[in-house]
């Protein structure tokens, strides 16, 4: 059974050091055979959530030209904090490291 | 042409999910506040209306009855609900994840549904409907307590002032009436202030246990898995109880309730508010927090006097607009909080500082 879709961008997180959130986006949308602007919002709101709740923090940030979400719109750069990876592992998304 | 600057641009989407956040909560307390009308009506119906109110066995076995009815019927509201934005089946992997995440929502619907619910009847029923209004007002103070010891939620001294003139404009709203409702040579009153500190407690602990599962999950999907527990609770461990230790008619009191028309009606209308609401109060914590998200649905005070305004058409007294403008500006208060300072709604090493 495939990952919840919160669960889904977490785990996709810790696979890589940084990530941007329209890579993680796409990859989501890959998952999940979605597409459409709907969804693609769907999931930002999502990670603005998990940054809000402190699971990942914003590393960096641009604007979008258009090609992404928006234009004018924010792009983030997304990093998993180890408030992040504890709550991956309580919740058992995530391996504990011995 | 020249666009915006990226800090301008940045402002404009912390504004943008700010205002989602306390728009979900207004929708909290605009519904909440509709669902005393079809809440209290089904009382007047059959097989409630024939109630002897003098047997408590009889009164929590069809409150029980009520409950799991209405909460299957919230169910059926939150599966369209999911099944228009797709996420049925994110629903479904939440629920699955019982031992690490979906046993959350589990605790958040005891909390919410037998204990809160529970509790505010036996506040109603031992001292009265007046004194369990306000003591649930109380319920975001709980929440925010415990948000800010479990999960170090940061609770700004605007958001606290905010929920304090709230709390007071609820408190003008429903507190003249109280006066009159106390009786404290009744023997069993403290089992009113038990039910009442149960009701503040339970829906104030929901709030921040739900906001704790949805750290890694939908809050679409973890209110449709707090309603699925809620109807397991009360249909597989509750109703038995009262089955097996009370003489209460459980079974007539379900084939009546489902086979009248009139109360069916007030309960689908109902359970439509009380899903759509509890969907918006679940929304409103990942962006504004646990504890401005649950001051704000305190505004349901109001609005429920004012629902009710309509279908009797009798002007409230003078101090219900005190007390109205008393939650406005509380309310004003928090919605004038910097955006970016709800940004991070926790604590996370060096920050600004907060209550």
């Amino acid at each position: 059974m495939k990952l919840h879709q919160k669960g889904f961008l977490l785990v996709e997180l810790n696979k890589v050091t940084e990530c941007w959130d329209y890579e993680l986006i796409d990859k989501a949308l890959v998952e999940y055979n979605v597409k459409g602007a709907r969804w693609v919002n769907t999931f930002r709101v999502a990670l603005d959530e998990l940054s809000a709740a402190g699971l990942t923090m914003i590393t960096d940030k641009k604007l979008d030209d258009g090609s992404r979400v928006g234009i004018d719109k924010v792009l983030f750069r997304f990093r998993l904090t180890d408030f992040g990876r504890t709550r991956l592992q309580e919740t058992g998304l995530l391996a504990s490291t011995p | 042409m020249a666009g915006i600057s990226l800090d301008s641009a940045l402002h404009k989407h912390y504004v943008r999910n700010q205002r989602w956040g306390f728009l979900w909560a207004l929708w909290v307390a605009i519904l909440w506040g509709a669902w005393y009308v079809p809440g209290t009506a089904l009382w007047f119906e059959k097989p409630y209306a024939d109630i002897d109110t003098n047997s408590q066995s009889t009164v929590l076995a069809a409150t029980a009855v009520m409950t799991w009815i209405h909460a299957l019927s919230v169910l059926l509201f939150l599966f369209i609900w999911n099944a228009m934005l797709g996420k049925v089946k994110d629903y479904a992997r939440t629920f699955v994840r019982f031992r690490k995440i979906s046993k959350w929502y589990a605790l958040a619907s005891l909390c919410g549904g037998p204990m809160a619910i529970f509790g505010s009847y036996m506040a109603m029923g031992f001292i009265g409907p007046i004194f369990a209004a306000i003591t649930s007002l109380f319920y975001p103070v709980v929440g925010a307590i415990i948000a800010r010891l479990w999960y170090k939620e940061k609770i700004t001294s605007r958001a606290a002032l905010g929920m304090v003139i709230i709390i007071i404009g609820g408190g003008v709203i429903f507190g003249p009436e109280l006066l009159g409702e106390l009786d404290l040579d009744n023997p069993n009153v403290w089992l009113g202030y038990l039910g009442a500190i149960m009701a503040a407690i339970g829906w104030g602990a929901e709030g921040a246990v739900a906001a704790r599962a949805m750290d890694v999950s939908d809050p679409d999907s973890g209110i449709q898995c707090r309603f699925t527990f809620e109807t397991l609770f009360w249909g597989i461990i509750i109703l038995p109880l009262f089955a097996l230790f009370s003489d209460a008619p459980l079974l007539s009191l379900i084939m009546d309730t489902l086979s009248n028309g009139t109360a069916m009606l007030w309960i689908v209308l109902g359970s439509a508010c009380h899903a759509y609401s509890y969907t918006a109060f679940y929304k409103s914590f990942g962006l504004i927090g646990v504890s401005r998200g649950e001051a704000i649905g305190n505004l349901h005070a109001a609005f429920a006097v004012l629902f009710v305004l309509m279908f009797t058409l009798e002007l409230p007294e003078w101090y219900f607009f005190v007390g109205l403008l008393l939650a406005t500006a509380g309310s004003l208060v928090m919605f004038t909080e910097p955006a970016e300072s709800i940004a991070h709604l926790r604590e996370q090493g060096e920050e600004e500082p907060c209550l």
